[in-house]
């Protein structure tokens, strides 16, 4: 679904991302784990071209995309993001945040966006927050407005930008919950996290990274009962 | 005793032609400040538009017109456009104050928009909308939300600043001061009672504003 190859990115004189090769399949939960500045967050944001790649190729349902000239705007539909700290629509209600892109976008119509948004809200047990706004809400209530406003554009692939680091420790559960629902129904999910208890039990597959390399990419229980890298068994003991 | 009863006599001598004149003051300042308005979003957009020469217009502008005194900007404008086209005294005046407020409105609304968090943009990205669809739909509502209070205040000052438009014969308040003080010898009391004009035309402004203000929710975000 989504090939990445020699995938190299720097912010000035630091390399942040060396030589990164990976190919993510369709329905896959691929989570990134790693210790902060490893580079896991922004492979994520290359993967929907937030940052724009320095070399390497990206390609999309096997087509190889070029930033410069595809309509990035078109690629974006289809995939999902969700950002740490939210980053909801303040001037707009819980049910305006979700359908302004279906209706703005993708132009369908209000009423049609509206009853897909509501059930969504449902979906992320949201049901009797439609017209809030977001700074009436609980941030674990925030962030699962926002999967439900990525949802509505009805992504192929849905990538996560560490959701639940922002939250408060009792928040967590409902966004991990939410996360979960959609995983079992056959997501393709990129998830950066530090959330092992996630990994475990949700991904099918975890990548660690350290200073812009993958440096372990397996099964989870392989990882973290076994992990190959001396790095990934320090940075392992030291989150767990 | 005397000052208080000289003040009652212009009322009485000069009251309804006062009004008249704070009438067109009131038009004046309208008309100058939705000119002022679409200039300031129009350079707004040039400065938030990464694009080298679009931002260097901009800069050149707000340099121009913030590095000069108003008069001189007036004066300039008013013989200059005077001399191209024809135009009445009003719109040569609603012109050049629009003109010039445009330039601060200009900081304004750029200040508002690059206030607004760098995160509204990546999840409209996100979600696949286009630079002006995510301005329009995202960023301005929040922007301009957040400009209201010093939008208020450059609107205060342009309503004060056109009464400079006196010096080009347009019949406002303030040439209307003008004349009158010369003709009754009492400029002291004129000046005095054309300042209670102003004022109440300030706090018409002010209470406006503040109604707005409270409809939006500017305190919130």
């Amino acid at each position: 679904m989504i090939k990445i190859k020699n995938l190299q990115k720097s912010f000035g004189d630091l390399q942040v991302l060396k030589n990164i090769t990976l190919d993510i399949q369709s329905s896959q939960v691929v989570v990134l784990i790693g210790a902060s500045g490893s580079g896991k967050s922004t492979l994520l944001r290359c993967m929907n071209f937030l940052e724009v790649k320095d070399a390497g190729t990206i390609a999309i349902d096997g087509k190889e995309i070029n930033a410069e000239k595809d309509n990035l705007n078109l690629i974006r539909r289809d995939m999902g993001m969700v950002f740490q700290h939210f980053n909801l629509f303040p001037h707009l209600s819980v049910i305006q945040n979700i359908i302004e892109a279906p209706v703005q976008v993708k132009k369908i119509k209000k009423e049609v966006a509206i009853e897909r948004g509501l059930a969504l809200l449902q979906m992320v047990g949201l049901a009797d927050k439609v017209d809030y706004y977001p700074d009436q809400l609980s941030g674990g209530q925030k962030q699962r407005v926002a999967i439900a406003r990525a949802l509505a554009m009805e992504p192929k692939i849905m990538l996560f930008d560490e959701p639940t680091s922002a939250l408060d420790p009792e928040l967590v559960g409902e966004v991990l919950e939410t996360m979960k629902k959609l995983a079992k129904e056959g997501m393709t999910m990129v998830v950066v996290t530090h959330e092992m208890s996630f990994a475990k039990e949700v991904a099918d597959r975890v990548i660690m990274l350290s200073e812009g390399e993958i440096i372990e990419d397996g099964l989870p229980t392989e990882i973290f009962t076994n992990p190959k890298h001396e790095r990934t068994a320090k940075f392992l003991q030291q989150v767990l | 005793m005397e000052f208080i009863e000289k003040i009652l006599y212009i009322f009485e001598k000069h009251g309804i032609e006062f009004l008249k004149a704070a009438w067109i003051t009131i038009e004046l300042t309208c008309v100058s400040l939705i000119i002022a308005t679409m200039i300031g979003l129009l350079f707004a957009f040039f400065k938030v538009s990464n694009m080298k020469i679009l931002e260097k217009i901009a800069d050149v502008y707000i340099f121009i017109v913030r590095g000069m005194p108003l008069i001189v900007q007036l004066m300039f404008l008013y013989y200059g456009i005077s001399s191209v086209f024809v135009l009445s005294d009003f719109t040569a005046g609603a012109l050049a104050l629009g003109i010039h407020s445009g330039a601060y409105i200009a900081e304004i609304f750029r200040g508002a928009i690059q206030s607004i968090d760098r995160g509204q943009v990546e999840a409209s990205r996100s979600l696949g909308m286009s630079y002006m669809l995510l301005m329009r739909r995202i960023i301005l509502p929040q922007a301009f939300k957040r400009s209201i209070p010093s939008l208020c205040n450059q609107f205060i000052i342009g309503l004060k600043d056109s009464s400079l438009v006196a010096y080009i014969a347009v019949s406002e308040l303030y040439n209307h001061a003008l004349s009158a003080q010369a003709s009754n010898y009492m400029p002291l009391e004129t000046y005095f009672v054309v300042g209670i004009y102003y004022l109440i035309l300030v706090l018409i402004f002010t209470l406006i504003f503040k109604k707005v203000e409270r409809k939006l929710d500017v305190g919130k975000r």
